[in-house]
């Protein structure tokens, strides 16, 4: 049996990983809410990111949190031009397959351009504040974890403020329930959908800037996310944000919670185990999620 | 009924495939020719039997390479554990893998299009996280070397290997034949086309897709392990690659995933470019670019394929009344036609 300590650890981890799993299942439960569009990109773009972030500390020297003001309007207008350029043109039959076939076919560019860029070499940031932290009923919190939670939560509350008390926001949940209903009331859902598309982006820049902060990062890095993400937004019930969300909290927990019995690399098997069962026994997703019966 | 041009066509294609087939490993200049056409061959069998699931039911699967990978590793881990023949080992291994496919389709299977996807992509990565972790079954990272089953010097090797891969893609291609003309085939041609109209319509779309999907994976299974049998050794970076799966997707759509021969001719031409590559610059991270470039160009510019774009172009240049005067149409061009009538109006 573990030590009290070492469980709150743990639980203290798990929550603070939850925190970015959330965030980066917001924007892809965005994009299928708006396009029923499965973003096999999206972590590779976090990954992108995140070498900006590296990039920015170790040639610039500046903090890679201001990395930010440039990367969140660049994935934001990226977001928006993929939207636009690539999967509006789709079929309309054929739009869920293909367009996972065509964002994966972006995530493998991406990887590859990072490969050329950047070799693949591990990368590490290395911050002053790095190894700082502070104890808390005897669990070690690292200030650049908390500093990550921060940043999600930051961006997380942004997000929803900007979907519950903006027009533009009312357009976009708008044309996410009923796209012909809102074109009725003169909401131009095209362009609408683009920026949705450029919101969800822009939050694989935040995730990405976090996520440099304290993890090495290496160009095939991100089929390691898109797996817990995609067993997340399902578990979730795909289109839910708040189920995206407390499925993420969970599965972070429970990840964090396993990794003391089981070690790192088998602790990861949960997602795909969640996944599975979910799929096979309740394939709405555990958290509501009223689009899930047709995807 | 096919017409009589479109019967001789097919008859042309079966002859020109058969000898080049058979006539392949006398051309082959030296042994480095014949164990890369092997490859591009291998590719063709997978590209055919992912060609079950995706061309027929049209669910796209990008998990293929991982069923591969099982076949392969359950091969090599009988023949080195279990010491069984090898062809024994490589039927068991193709049934065992079968028997698996049964409930990851009753989970992919059960809700539509993206849900199959995530599932096929989450294979992948779990087995390639289980195959390198177990490493006291299955060798991990330093891989698991499978012994060769006839003692045959390296050119003999070779051009048995071939005519193994040869027959194996003939009854893969016969089977698709098989069920493209069957009963079976109009009821995963009616899901692919509209699974609601086809459920209301009485077609009993749940089994058919699972039964389709474990035919697949026999198919694709075989074409694992007689790689692992060929090439003698296996890593769970390249068994268990989502790039594999990505390839097979990129032939068959290229070639026409409506079409026998599409993923076999999507196969040559990728195939080819991929040891063509292989050759001229390493292991770049170049290739991924360019996979990535080509795959959104035909998903973009092409998603029928060369053959069928090929096709319409035939068609059109021979005179109207030699048309046939039923062809397939599916039930996306017919909205587009209905809504440019409805425009027109």
């Amino acid at each position: 049996m573990p030590s009290g300590a070492l469980l709150f650890q743990s639980v203290v981890l798990g929550l603070l990983l939850g925190g970015l799993y959330a965030l980066l299942a917001a924007g892809l439960t965005l994009y299928f809410g708006i396009m029923r569009v499965v973003m096999i990109a999206h972590s590779a773009f976090l990954i992108l990111a995140a070498y900006l972030a590296w990039w920015w500390h170790e040639r610039l020297g500046l903090d890679p949190l201001l990395s930010m003001v440039v990367t969140v309007p660049l994935f934001f207008a990226a977001g928006v031009l993929l939207q636009r350029m690539l999967l509006a043109r789709l079929r309309p039959a054929t739009l869920t397959m293909m367009s996972v076939l065509l964002t994966f076919a972006v995530a493998v560019l991406i990887e590859g351009l990072l490969g050329y860029a950047f070799t693949g070499t591990q990368r590490r940031i290395q911050l002053d504040y790095g190894s700082a932290g502070f104890g808390l009923f005897g669990a070690r919190i690292a200030v650049v974890k908390l500093i990550a939670f921060g940043l999600a939560g930051i961006a997380l509350a942004g997000l929803y403020l900007v979907l519950k008390r903006t027009r533009f926001g009312w357009a976009l949940r708008a044309t996410i329930q009923h796209p012909d209903a809102a074109r009725l009331v003169g909401i131009d859902t095209e362009r609408i959908a683009g920026y949705g598309f450029g919101i969800g982006l822009a939050t694989a820049a935040v995730g990405g800037t976090a996520l440099a902060l304290d993890t090495t990062i290496y160009p095939s890095l991100h089929w390691h996310w898109i797996g817990p993400l995609m067993a997340i937004i399902v578990v979730g019930g795909l289109g839910s944000v708040p189920g995206a969300a407390a499925a993420a909290m969970l599965l972070g927990l429970l990840q964090s919670l396993l990794q003391i019995p089981m070690g790192t690399t088998w602790a990861q098997t949960v997602f795909y185990l969640a996944l599975f069962a979910t799929l096979a026994f309740r394939p709405q997703g555990f958290f509501g999620g009223r689009l899930a019966q047709r995807f | 009924m096919p017409s009589v041009s479109s019967r001789l066509t097919g008859g042309a294609a079966v002859l020109l495939l058969a000898t080049g087939l058979l006539s392949f490993p006398g051309l082959a200049p030296n042994p480095y020719v014949l164990s890369a056409g092997i490859v591009v061959l291998h590719y063709a069998v997978l590209a055919t039997s992912w060609n079950f699931v995706g061309g027929f039911t049209g669910y796209l699967s990008l998990g293929h390479g991982a069923l591969a990978g099982l076949g392969g590793y359950g091969t090599g881990l009988l023949v080195t554990k279990a010491g069984l023949n090898s062809f024994v080992a490589l039927a068991l291994a193709m049934l065992l893998v079968s028997a698996l496919a049964v409930p990851i389709g009753m989970a992919a299977l059960r809700v539509r299009g993206a849900s199959f996807v995530i599932v096929s992509i989450a294979l992948v990565l779990i087995l390639l996280l289980v195959f390198q972790s177990w490493a006291s079954l299955t060798g991990g990272s330093r891989g698991l070397v499978v012994p060769r089953p006839f003692d045959l010097s390296r050119p003999e090797h070779h051009r048995v290997f071939w005519f193994l891969f040869s027959g194996l893609l003939a009854l893969a291609l016969l089977a698709w034949w098989l069920i493209d003309r069957s009963r079976f085939g109009l009821g995963l041609k009616a899901i692919r086309e509209d699974e609601d109209k086809a459920e209301a319509l009485g077609t009993p779309t749940f089994a058919y897709k699972l039964v389709v999907f474990v035919v697949s994976a026999a198919f694709t299974a075989l074409a694992g392990g007689l790689y692992a049998l060929w090439f003698g050794d296996l890593d769970p970076v390249f068994q268990f690659s989502v790039l594999t799966g990505s390839y097979l997707v990129l032939m068959a759509l290229l070639g026409g995933v409506r079409n026998l021969f599409g993923p076999l001719v999507g196969a040559l031409v990728v195939g080819v470019a991929l040891e063509y590559f292989k050759v001229e610059f390493g292991n770049t991270p170049l290739h991924l670019v360019a996979t990535g470039v080509l795959l959104a160009l035909v998903v973009l510019f092409m998603p029928d394929g060369v053959l069928p774009a090929a096709g319409s172009l035939l068609r059109r240049l021979r005179p109207a009344g030699e048309q046939a005067s039923i062809r397939d149409v599916t039930a996306a061009e017919l909205r587009e036609r209905r809504r440019a009538e409805e425009v027109r109006r």
